[in-house]
């Protein structure tokens, strides 16, 4: 599964499934770029593990938020790399509150960050890959199951899965391949924003008998972005070991941050 | 002006304008809390802060501080901690 010699940008690469992510394609000889949004010693440690695999790494700080940080960065990875061949739009956020709760900004951040951020990191990504190259879009399988406070998400989910069939379409005939990938209950810090349900209920609904971890996730995404997948186009493959196939429980969400 | 009057300056700005609050209810006794601000509206003051000063403030010692005048305070040490790099 090499990946030697591509470029690869990962948004919010530096931890949980990013990290994962970052690293992963590392190990398969990618350079990589490490998009973060705050914690500068985050992204530091994971572009050194990164390094210690042999390749080039990369840490470029921006707010997906903002439309010019985005394009500043592409900006940097223009004048650094030259060009880009994998781009997994990993970053989130989002405000964790019930639909009736929701106020326009709480909202308008969430789809920025979600979903307006692959919109234009494809935008400017499609530009350098002029001999072809994957996309990957991290989703959640929030975008179709409800899960209290977790409204916004789970919509900026829906219009990122949407997104993602749109620009397959749009970019095939580029040599650009879209997918993207659901995952149910990761285990990452920020799973515990979202669930105060016990991690033994969350094994107890998943029929593999474990979570899904930061790394399972990589392995599928990576998997994505070789040749090997060539013909897959605009699907959402998700990886929850089976839990959203049983009807064993919700995972139960309460509380409320952003994050 | 004095750097530790523009920095509370400038904070009362980007604060006030996030909360959506008149400039002139500012007080650094107060808390964020107090002008009913959610976790949001704090994520917004942190990132403009960081922006506008070009310098990173860690979450992990913004937990111990608990009005505005200790995050204005908390600011001038990271604005002259960078000063001596
Ligand atoms: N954890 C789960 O259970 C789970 C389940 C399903 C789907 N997912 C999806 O998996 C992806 C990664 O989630 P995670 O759990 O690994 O998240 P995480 O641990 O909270 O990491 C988030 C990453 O995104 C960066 N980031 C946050 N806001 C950003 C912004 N505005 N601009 C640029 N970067 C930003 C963070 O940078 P800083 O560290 O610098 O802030 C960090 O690198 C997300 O798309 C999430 O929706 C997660």
């Amino acid at each position: 599964m090499s990946l030697k010699g591509k470029v690869a940008l990962v948004t919010g690469g530096s931890r949980g499934i990013g990290r994962a992510i970052t690293l992963k394609l590392a190990s398969e000889g990618a350079d990589v770029i490490i998009n973060y949004f705050r914690k500068t010693s985050s992204a530091e440690a994971t572009a050194q593990e990164a390094q210690a695999k042999g390749v080039r790494a990369h840490i470029i700080k921006a707010n997906l938020a903002e439309a010019e940080k985005i394009d500043s960065m592409f900006d940097e990875i223009a004048a650094k790399f030259g060009r880009l061949d994998i781009l997994v739009s990993n970053a989130a956020s989002g405000v964790a509150r019930a639909g009736l709760e929701l106020d326009t900004r709480g909202w308008q951040w969430t789809m920025d960050i979600n979903a307006r951020a692959f919109l234009l990191c494809a935008q400017r990504a499609a530009r350098l890959m002029p001999s072809g190259g994957k996309m990957v879009a991290i989703s959640s399988l929030g975008s179709r199951l409800v899960w209290p406070i977790y409204t916004a998400v789970g919509v900026s989910k829906a219009a990122l899965e949407m997104l993602v069939r749109y620009l397959a379409i749009e970019l095939a005939p580029k040599g650009i391949a879209v997918n993207g990938v659901a995952p149910g209950a990761v285990e990452t810090e920020a799973l515990k924003l979202y669930s105060q349900a016990a991690p033994g209920q969350a094994v107890k609904s998943t029929p593999v008998g474990r979570m899904v971890q930061p790394e399972d996730v990589a392995n599928v995404v990576t998997f994505l972005c070789t040749d090997a997948a060539d013909m897959v186009r605009g699907q959402i493959i998700v990886i929850d070991g089976g839990m959203s196939l049983t009807t064993s429980g919700p995972l139960v969400v309460e509380g409320g941050s952003h994050g | 002006m004095s750097v530790q009057t523009s920095v509370e300056e400038t904070v009362k700005k980007i604060a006030m304008r996030i909360l959506r609050k008149p400039e002139a209810t500012f007080s650094t006794a107060a808390s964020f809390k107090d002008y009913d601000a959610d976790s949001l509206d704090i994520v917004q003051i942190l990132v403009a802060v960081e922006d506008t000063f070009d310098i990173e403030l860690d979450d992990e010692e913004l937990k111990n501080i608990n009005n505005i005048g200790g995050f204005v305070g908390y600011i001038e040490r990271k604005v002259a901690e960078k000063a001596k790099r």
